[in-house]
């Protein structure tokens, strides 16, 4: 396992980089993101462990960032003071570009996969923003009533905006369709709906309206997201049935602050939570592991080693598929693999 | 913004906890009240008090709280007093608190918010208490109306009156002008006020007779007229008072209107109360009992010339504070300072009128302008007590233009 401190600063979020396979950035703030300062910081992994490259420093705390898919050395980070900013490792002290237009804090920035050219972020004002690199003001508003913790482009589709929120929904956007009323709007799921097929074990009502902090898309199945909110429970939904979700997967014992699919295995998601721990699971959708198809999921390992609310995960995309990098208000980053945590099947 | 972060991660961490939760929840670092008594409410100028000036009032309610609490006045820090009419009643707290068995170790402060001075009193303790800079102290709410100078001996420099701002002016204007305005810019009839008065009335006899006052009521024993008297029942409930009565009676204030009258107006009246309040965990420390949590307070300002409305200002302005609505509140204790206010504020409130002032108001009971904050505490919690109910709200318009409201939850449920 290697470990990085974030001395002074506590992280909100890690990504690993999409063009190095040895390069991840940290977004975190003073004061555990209540008021200060905030950080971003690049970090390579070497033969030495984990080296700081670079960092820069914002007036605020950063609650997210994303790598730019254009650029290899851009990334974007989402800001408690409303703004946005690009970041360039090789320039500076200062971000090369900003945007300004959210009136509360940004809770989520995330980039276009397919088509590369725009970006989006939402925000605790309510709305979810797209925007263009090159543009200065945003291209589009969609509009949420509600504080927006995530939103995300799905890999799958250029045009296929998700966001969830604290007022319990799961909401999807396809910014094909005219503006109109819906203002894009095509999907509202209450993510608090009870399962369509009864989970055993778990309870057949609805648990009532439970904030949502995180979702994330399945990167092989198209139309699978999965959840994870202040209830500590995952949980995953088929946008073609999207009445309820498909999958229960409690655990947690505490809110689940984010979640993030397997990018090389099509049923394992990697969750973090503030009780703590980063968590591997399977959906049960793998006929190939045991799970039946329709699935039932189950927990695999549990990775215990933050001793503060563990905030963010993210896979490595390249090399061996276990690995990962997680960070939590203990001011560490850690870099591990999961198959070290995995229990027996 | 960081206390709205701090906040909303608060909330992740206890999901689906209602508003009410929170504030019945149980705390160590909760400031409770372990005491909270009251001297009967006399008529001013011919009743039970008229020869016990402020000094004497305040002392005959510290020396009952030394008695009935069984606390060792050396863990009372400070000692405030809220107070309107006298500006003395810095000194007279003071040498009371001495005499009536404090060391010298134990503070005294007074402050002034006219009417709502006693629930001041109560606010400045337990903003001490929260803040750290004490651990326990003692709240007092006293006014002796039988002494006066509760009105400015002169108006306002010229430089506030020609100010040409009508708010400044306007708080050289006399309480029954307010009440005035407030039945003629909201359309309250003397009707309806007679109406409000009657029942007032008629909710104050009821408690009387089935001895429910017992409970907030400490008797002293004054000198009248030279005599020594044992003062243990409110003076100025009038039996059998009717609406037909109350209808008969001449405006009080004919310059300025004909709705108030000295029948559906709050009376002028002598009286103290007082509340002990320290942090829970020193409560459990010293074995005190918990009878009620202090949840907070807060004042809201308005035009002073229709102040009576104060309360419809403060009472959403801390619900919206603790995320509340009035069917969380179980009890009402709203001062009665004119029957146009009061049915103003109920009714543009919505409140249930079954839960607002049980036990009548001002009205029936009299207004000791000091004394009130602190006195519909002692009535609130004991009428939460009689009910098994929980959350008691007050409140109070406040002359030249405010209202003031605060939330306490009763403990004493069994």
């Amino acid at each position: 396992m290697l470990e990085f401190r974030t001395q002074g600063f506590n992280p909100y979020s890690v990504k690993y980089s999409p063009f190095f396979d040895s390069r991840l950035a940290v977004g975190a703030g003073a004061n555990f993101g209540l008021v200060g300062n905030g950080r971003l910081f690049i970090l390579n992994l070497t033969a030495n462990g984990i080296v700081c490259e670079k960092f820069f420093e914002t007036q605020d705390c950063l609650f997210d960032l994303t790598w730019s898919e254009q650029h290899e050395n851009q990334l974007l980070t989402a800001g408690g003071d409303g703004s946005i900013k690009l970041f360039d490792i090789g320039v500076g002290e200062f971000p090369v570009a900003g945007w300004q237009e959210h009136s509360r804090e940004v809770f989520s920035v995330h980039w276009n996969l397919v088509n590369k050219g725009t970006f989006l972020s939402s925000s605790w004002d309510g709305t979810v923003k797209i925007w263009s690199p090159e543009k200065k003001e945003s291209l589009m508003t969609l509009p949420v009533h509600s504080c927006v913790y995530s939103a995300q482009f799905s890999p799958h589709h250029p045009d296929i905006v998700t966001c969830v929120s604290r007022d319990s929904h799961l909401r999807v956007f396809d910014l094909r369709t005219k503006p109109s009323a819906q203002n894009h709007l095509t999907l509202a799921v209450p993510i608090h709906a009870p399962p369509k097929v009864p989970i055993p074990g778990y309870g057949q009502g609805s648990v009532g309206p439970t904030e949502c902090l995180t979702h994330d898309w399945n990167k092989y199945r198209d139309s699978i997201l999965a959840t994870g909110g202040v209830d500590g429970v995952i949980r995953t939904f088929d946008l073609r049935v999207p009445s309820g979700p498909v999958n229960l997967l409690p655990g947690h014992e505490y809110a689940v602050r984010k979640v993030t699919w397997s990018p090389h295995l099509s049923d394992v998601l990697l969750s973090a939570s503030y009780d703590m721990t980063c968590r591997v699971w399977t959906d049960g959708s793998n006929v190939d592991q045991g799970g039946n198809g329709a699935g039932l999921g189950r927990e695999m390992g549990r990775m215990d080693r933050h001793t503060e609310f563990a905030m963010g995960v993210d896979w490595c995309l390249f090399g061996a598929e276990g690995w990962c990098s997680s960070c939590a208000w203990d001011e560490r980053v850690l870099v591990w693999d999961v198959r070290e945590y995995m229990g027996p099947a | 913004m960081a206390a709205e972060r701090l906040s909303s991660i608060v909330s992740q961490l206890t999901p689906g906890q209602k508003p009410i939760d929170t504030i019945t929840q149980k705390n160590p670092d909760d400031v409770v009240i372990t005491l909270a008594i009251r001297t009967p409410l006399c008529k001013a100028y011919k009743g039970g008090l008229k020869d016990t000036p402020l000094d004497g009032l305040v002392f005959k309610i510290l020396e009952q709280v030394v008695r009935k609490s069984n606390i060792d006045p050396q863990m009372v820090e400070d000692i405030c007093l809220g107070n309107v009419s006298d500006s003395k009643a810095a000194y007279y707290v003071r040498a009371a608190c001495l005499a009536a068995g404090f060391p010298n170790t134990t503070a005294a402060s007074s402050v002034n918010r006219f009417c709502s001075s006693g629930l001041k009193a109560v606010q400045d303790i337990a903003n001490q208490i929260i803040t750290g800079s004490i651990e326990c102290g003692v709240a007092v709410g006293a006014e002796h109306m039988s002494t006066g100078g509760d009105r400015l001996t002169r108006p306002f420099v010229d430089d506030i009156v020609h100010s040409g701002t009508q708010d400044a002016a306007d708080c050289l204007m006399p309480m029954g002008q307010t009440s005035e305005n407030v039945g003629k810019d909201f359309n309250i009839t003397r009707e309806q006020q007679d109406l409000y008065a009657a029942e007032s009335f008629r909710r104050a006899e009821a408690a009387q007779k089935a001895g429910w006052f017992d409970d907030e009521i400490t008797p002293i024993t004054v000198k009248v007229d030279g005599k020594d008297v044992t003062l243990t029942r409110d003076e100025g409930i009038r039996p059998n008072t009717t609406f037909e009565g109350l209808n008969k009676i001449r405006p009080a204030f004919p310059e300025f209107g004909d709705r108030s009258t000295g029948g559906n107006s709050s009376q002028v009246t002598d009286g103290a109360a007082a509340v002990l309040l320290m942090k829970r965990s020193k409560a459990l420390e010293l074995g005190q009992p918990i009878l009620a949590k202090f949840v907070g307070a807060t004042v809201a300002g308005l035009a002073p010339r229709i102040m009576g409305i104060g309360p419809s200002l403060a009472v959403p302005k801390i619900l919206t504070k603790f995320g509340l609505t009035l069917d969380d509140i179980d009890v009402i204790e709203l001062n009665e300072a004119f029957a146009s206010m009061a049915v103003y504020c109920r009714d543009t409130m919505k409140m249930d009128y079954s839960k607002m002032n049980p036990r009548g108001g001002a009205i029936a009971l009299g207004h000791p302008l000091g004394c009130t904050g602190a006195r519909q505490i002692c009535t609130g919690l004991s009428e939460c007590r009689r009910r098994k109910a929980k959350v008691l709200l007050t409140t109070m318009c406040i002359g030249t233009g405010m209202g003031m409201a605060g939330i306490f939850v009763n403990e004493q449920l069994d």
